[in-house]
């Protein structure tokens, strides 16, 4: 047992030089297992260590990352959004409704795609604090009714037909590195990286997330960040849902079926806590990245897609295992 | 049909000067095969069937499985093109039908082709879809013949927008209207074609319904899923159901007979999935191939579906 602590005492000096910029907190197993699978990957296959794939894998992580983000806000805060995949589909139909069949610029139907994902947020937010609703159960119901309204919206058909550029955003790399729809996601990380270093609201959710009694009584206004904290993870989820529709070049209301469990997993793979309090947003883009890099690298071992699936699985079994384990040691 | 035999004669010459498994003389060594979803076992048969074929000609198949995620399956064509495929035949998932993956491979400069459906405004280099309206008439033709051509019916519909299920309600109500004495009471959509959605939706019609006598379900799945509920609901003998595909549960269902579901049109999957490995040759090839190809699907019914089972068309 004594070199398991020295290891990870060794572990926490070494990821104390990043804390300095952003907090990786908690996140050091998360980010060794990453590079450990890119060096076998980089091993097991000639085309995974490349510039060009590194890149498809950013492009291939967008929604997932501006999800995950918002998902992690929520859990720290103790709570639960399953809503999310429903929000992203939500969000696609506003904007092809508004985009193409109600021909009105794409800034504004941005806009609307992005104030009708904020409105579930505020919805599930007034549910858990003013109706006391647990989150599991207040952001089913808003998973189905957000679902149900998608479908509304074209009665179940997809919708094609958005301006040529659109799609160029999420394909053409400008300067050979960045699309637009990647830089949207980085903005999203680096925003949120320093709203939960450096700002009081980051700093309020670790407290109420901790106990939300306690932070009432130290003064936060803990319905108030609650009813936010779910906004801002329904916006973003809308966010991710825009660029899914730049990406696809179409939207569809069955789109983001089962999303919330992806978010989720790459929450907990980055080590924040189902219990909430602990963890970060640092850990969770390294928990989608995991996510992000199994899945093309598998795809490019040609892994067969039924033993890809028990693969994701036993890795996210293995990650919360190891979590666990090393929490124990302490 | 001469263009398409044109290009069949060309693959199959490329394919007879090559020898056998030599993957250099046809021109690809490797393909990539995007599926929607392996679930479903028509996609499956069609997976089997470029496997099968390509194996033989010594090509290197790679498949992915989207899971009925437009999103999953445009990052997996991404995967597939860094690892150097020579042709792509690209399944769409989901209604939307992405133009993104065939944009992409064409960008590329491979050979595009399309199986089952093809995204509006990026055309591949073929499309090769079962022909869907006129078997459609003649399974729907079947079962109201059945019920002597009068008494109320429902249709199962597949996911809303996508070819099939518009062509298929197509073919049917073309069957329907030829029969005044039969009424179109209901009609629901599925989202992914399965038994437990068939069995679901089709057990409120006939709560809404108990005096149905006809039920089309657009998929075998579906087909099967309403002809359990039918015999929950303790009405087998007074309802019919016909189905659509020919999937390998299905026409064993056939074989035994037992249920109420009695009738599907039987696609040669198999054979598209060679049509698509021969036409993904040929374009490599620059031989020219048909926009479209359309095999036709072959009414199956309790009779004739051991020889199905046996051999999957």
């Amino acid at each position: 047992m004594q070199s398991t602590e020295d290891t990870n005492s060794a572990m926490i000096k070494a990821s104390s030089g990043l804390r300095g910029a952003f907090s990786f907190g908690g996140a050091t197993g998360p980010l060794i297992g990453l590079i450990l699978l890119c060096a076998f990957l980089s091993i097991a296959t000639d085309s995974f260590l490349s510039f060009r794939n590194f890149l498809n894998i950013l492009d291939q992580i967008t929604v997932l990352g501006i999800m995950a983000v918002g998902m992690t806000f929520v859990i720290l805060i103790a709570g639960i959004d399953l809503s999310v995949g429903s929000v992203l589909a939500l969000s696609m139909m506003v904007l092809g409704f508004l985009n193409v069949e109600a021909e009105l610029p794409m800034a504004i139907s941005i806009g609307g795609a992005l104030v009708a994902s904020a409105l579930v947020g505020v919805v599930a937010g007034l549910l858990i604090t003013e109706f006391k609703v647990p989150p599991f159960i207040a952001t089913l119901a808003m998973m189905s009714i957000a679902r149900g309204l998608a479908n509304m919206i074209t009665n179940g058909s997809q919708i094609i037909g958005f301006p040529a550029w659109f799609n160029m955003g999420a394909i053409i790399r400008h300067g050979g590195v960045l699309t637009t729809t990647v830089a949207v996601m980085l903005v999203v990380f680096v925003v949120a990286l320093l709203f939960q270093r450096y700002r009081e609201g980051g700093r309020m959710l670790y407290a109420i997330g901790g106990n939300p009694e306690v932070a009432r009584l130290a003064g936060i206004n803990v319905k108030r960040a609650t009813v936010l904290t779910y906004t801002a993870c329904a916006a973003l989820s809308g966010l991710a849902g825009v660029l899914l529709a730049a990406r696809l070049d179409a939207v569809q209301p069955s789109s983001g079926v089962a999303y919330e469990l992806d978010a989720i997993a790459a929450v907990v793979i980055g080590g924040t806590s189902l219990a909430g309090g602990t963890g970060g947003v640092g850990g969770t883009i390294i928990g989608v990245l995991i996510i992000g890099v199994l899945r093309n690298g598998l795809n490019l071992l040609s892994v067969s897609p039924f033993l890809q699936a028990v693969i994701i699985g036993l890795v996210i079994v293995l990650a919360v295992a190891a979590e666990t384990f090393k929490h124990r040691n302490k | 049909m001469k263009t398409a035999f044109k290009s069949m004669i060309a693959a199959a010459a490329l394919v007879a000067a090559a020898g056998t498994a030599s993957a250099e003389g046809v021109g690809i060594k490797k393909i990539g095969l995007a599926v929607p979803n392996l679930q479903a076992d028509f996609f499956n048969q069609i997976k089997l069937g470029v496997e099968g074929y390509a194996g033989k000609l010594g090509i290197e198949v790679i498949v992915v499985d989207a899971k009925n995620d437009t999103a999953t399956q445009v990052s997996q064509v991404q995967d597939l093109l860094t690892q150097g495929i020579d042709a792509f035949i690209y399944i769409p998932a989901g209604a939307a039908a992405a133009a993104v993956p065939t944009r992409l491979a064409r960008a590329e400069g491979i050979p595009v082709i399309n199986v089952d459906r093809e995204p509006e405004g990026a055309p591949g280099d073929t499309v090769i879809y079962g022909e869907n309206v006129l078997s459609a008439y003649q399974v729907c033709d079947h079962i109201i013949g059945l019920a002597e051509g009068k008494g109320k019916m429902v249709v199962i519909h597949g996911q809303k927008g996508t070819t099939p299920e518009v062509q298929r309600f197509e073919g049917c109500k073309m069957a329907i209207d030829e029969n005044p004495g039969v009424e179109l009471v209901a009609q629901q959509w599925s989202q992914q074609w399965s038994p437990d959605e068939g069995f679901q939706i089709a057990q409120n019609m006939l709560q809404a319904n108990p005096d149905i006598s006809i039920i089309f379900g657009q998929a075998d799945g579906l087909a099967m899923g309403a002809a359990k509920a039918v015999e929950v609901a303790g009405l087998a003998d007074q309802i019919v159901v016909g189905g659509y595909d020919g999937d390998g549960a299905a026409l064993e269902s056939l074989v035994a007979c037992d249920t109420p579901f009695i009738v599907t049109a039987t696609q040669s999957t198999q054979a598209m999935g060679v049509l698509a490995v021969n036409s993904a040759i040929a374009v490599a090839n620059d031989a020219s191939v048909p926009a479209r190809q359309i095999p036709n699907a072959v009414l199956t019914t309790c009779d004739d579906a051991a020889k199905f089972v046996e051999k999957h068309p």
